[in-house]
């Protein structure tokens, strides 16, 4: 075990990260990684980051087949506790715990690694894991900055090496059929012409995450690895350990509400429509929260021109109403609606009362829909006939998924490393999808519509 | 006309069996509410058939049969587990010994209750258990399940108040 203190800042990293990556690969011996495809043996884990996001993941992962977890690391001693504990008595093994990512890299024999630190320490993260020789599965946002992201990119070709981004919806089987069979081979939704999407999350939900200060990391701790970036004045210890625990309310450490909730539902945007935005349009405000630095409530309208025609996407992130059925995102066709998310119960597909119903019958014939419900008319004396649309059917998907939301993304991950498959979401991708969104809280902050350019959206 | 002698026979006889309720309400809710903590679900999926021939997606069906094994154990419920742990008057140590003799306690102190083994320390050490469990609840904030548990609280007081008309005892001693 070794919990010495880490030597180099995320400031002294990103000033040297070019530096660095001439000397890593002038170091072949040290960062040689097993080729993909040659190990049948176990593939080497290790862990940069074990808070709540790890569990997550780790919890996702547990049942997964050939993994040897050999080393995790966090500033925070505690929770490199818990992951050597939890890995411990499930696996009847102990890892070696570090505070320092980069010691750890050094000193571990390594094939993959996962990175679930706070969004500004992903790229600085990740690419140190990758010109460590390992390949990474790096959480989203990929960086709290654009050109944090870029530089992921950057490294990923630089070194060769494999980096998935953890928008895990693109390796959800129920998202896949969706996209594949419905939306592209059947067509069930015509043309799609609108899309809506939404996490509402309750004020309960959206508070400040407090702990126990004797297992929090010292204040000299906290300022080495960044967390006083972009204060005004010295910080105190306190202040840094909020900073610590709730980065996601600071601008210089992270995205906002629009990032953590809503770059996994925007990606689904571009995914499905099959392009990148031309514009976003965004307002936001600190409504409730107002000494937060993001806003709390943010909406915004994406312009698309897709292979298919003009389309519009509107999207939402509340923390302070969970009201309106959750998270989903939905596409809004001429002869159908699928309103879908992680959640199956937040998943509808509904037909338009002139679409063909002997096709939507055939699909349920074949097994690729269930028809759930006739559309049935509100009715009531308030009814005017000439303003109501015939209520369209209600379908669901056939099946579901039987895992975490997060297994079949880290199967295909790990199913990458060993050379059996292509990455659902690497990083390029994921940027092509992610770039837009950093453009959301600069639209929202100046009021203006932003008409993407090369500039804005390049990978 | 009915004898003193007679009469108190038959309140007697009222009070015995209010006493046996009371043992076989609480000992079933001490001992179930320990099984339950070795309660999981086995999900059965089967694959979803399109066109004749299982999905190439993996998309599944799922259903959930209910099944008790020692590895399902789980004390403190996960969702409470990690407020208490926030919790400064819960050592992280107490927390941990707690998830881990709660649910054999609760076990074994039902079966002393049922079988009436020293039904009245049995008594006490149940009120203590849903005692410590109503401060875990003050802690955070869950008013409803601190009135409930303080239900349980009178219960436990009315059987022991009844204690001297308890029947059926293995060991009627303390």
């Amino acid at each position: 075990m070794n919990f010495e203190l880490p030597k180099l800042s995320r400031r002294d990293f990103l000033s040297k990260s070019t530096l660095g990556a001439g000397l890593v690969l002038g170091a072949p011996s040290i960062l040689k990684a097993k080729e993909a495809g040659a190990p049948a043996d176990d593939i080497r884990v290790g862990f940069i980051g074990c808070g709540k996001q790890h569990e997550v993941l780790f919890n996702a992962m547990v049942n997964i087949p050939g993994i040897r977890y050999v080393a995790a690391c966090d500033i925070m001693k505690a929770r490199v506790g818990r992951t050597y504990s939890t890995i411990k008595s499930r696996f009847d093994y102990g890892i070696q715990r570090y505070l320092d990512a980069r010691e750890m890299l050094e000193k571990e024999d390594l094939d993959a690694v996962f990175v679930a630190t706070p969004d500004f320490w992903h790229a600085p993260h990740a690419i140190m894991a990758l010109e460590a020789g390992c390949d990474v599965y790096c959480e989203k946002m990929m960086s709290n900055t654009i050109e944090g992201a870029r530089s992921i990119v950057e490294a990923m070709d630089r070194t060769g090496k494999l980096c998935q981004i953890g928008h895990q919806r693109r390796s959800n089987p129920r998202y896949r059929f969706t996209l594949d069979e419905l939306i592209h081979k059947e067509k069930i939704c015509g043309q799609i012409i609108n899309a809506n999407g939404q996490w509402n999350r309750a004020l309960s939900s959206s508070q400040d995450i407090v702990s126990k200060p004797s297992i929090l990391p010292k204040a000299d701790i906290l300022k080495e690895f960044g967390f006083d970036e972009g204060a005004d004045g010295k910080l105190t210890e306190e202040e840094l350990r909020h900073r610590f625990l709730n980065w996601r309310f600071y601008t210089s450490l992270s995205g906002g509400p629009i990032s953590d909730l809503g770059a996994h539902q925007i990606d689904i945007f571009n995914w499905y429509l099959g392009a990148q935005p031309k514009s976003v349009m965004a307002s936001g405000g600190r409504s409730f929260f107002k000494d937060r630095e993001h806003f709390d409530n943010v909406m915004c309208i994406f312009d698309y021109d897709t292979p298919h025609g003009n389309a519009r996407a509107f999207y939402q992130v509340l923390t302070t109403t969970s009201a309106g059925g959750g998270y989903y995102e939905s596409f809004m066709g001429t002869e159908g609606t699928i309103e879908i998310s992680e959640r199956e119960a937040y998943t509808n597909i509904y037909k338009e009362s002139g679409a063909d119903s002997a096709k939507w019958d055939k699909l349920v014939n074949r097994g690729l829909l269930k028809k759930e419900a006739a559309g049935q008319a509100a009715g009531g004396a308030d009814a005017i006939a000439s303003y109501e649309s015939a209520p369209p059917d209600k379908y669901a998907l056939p099946g579901g998924l039987s895992k975490q939301p997060h297994t079949p993304h880290i199967e295909n991950f790990y199913a990458a490393v060993r050379g059996e498959v292509a990455l659902t979401c690497d990083a390029r991708h994921a940027l092509e999808s992610e770039a837009p969104i950093y453009w959301v809280n600069p639209a929202a902050n100046n009021n203006e519509i932003i008409n993407f350019t090369e500039e804005h959206l390049h990978t | 006309m009915m004898s003193s002698n007679e009469n108190t026979c038959s309140n007697d006889l009222g009070l015995s069996l209010g006493m046996i309720l009371l043992r076989l309400w609480l000992a079933a809710r001490a001992i179930q509410t320990g099984i339950e903590k070795f309660g999981g679900s086995k999900p059965i999926d089967s694959t979803v058939l399109i066109d004749g021939a299982p999905n190439a997606y993996g998309l599944t069906e799922t259903t959930a049969d209910k099944v008790y094994a020692l590895s399902n154990y789980n004390g403190v419920p996960a969702p409470l587990y990690d407020k208490f742990s926030n919790e400064p008057f819960i050592p992280g140590w107490g927390l941990n010994l707690y998830d881990t003799i709660l649910g054999p306690v609760l076990i074994i102190l039902g079966l002393t209750l049922l079988l009436g083994i020293a039904t009245r320390f049995s008594l006490f050490l149940m009120g203590l258990v849903y005692t410590s469990l109503t401060f875990g609840l003050i802690l955070i904030k869950q008013d409803a399940g601190i009135a409930w548990l303080g239900v349980h609280i009178i219960m436990v007081v009315m059987a022991l108040a009844l204690a001297k008309y308890n029947k059926f005892a293995i060991l009627k001693k303390w």
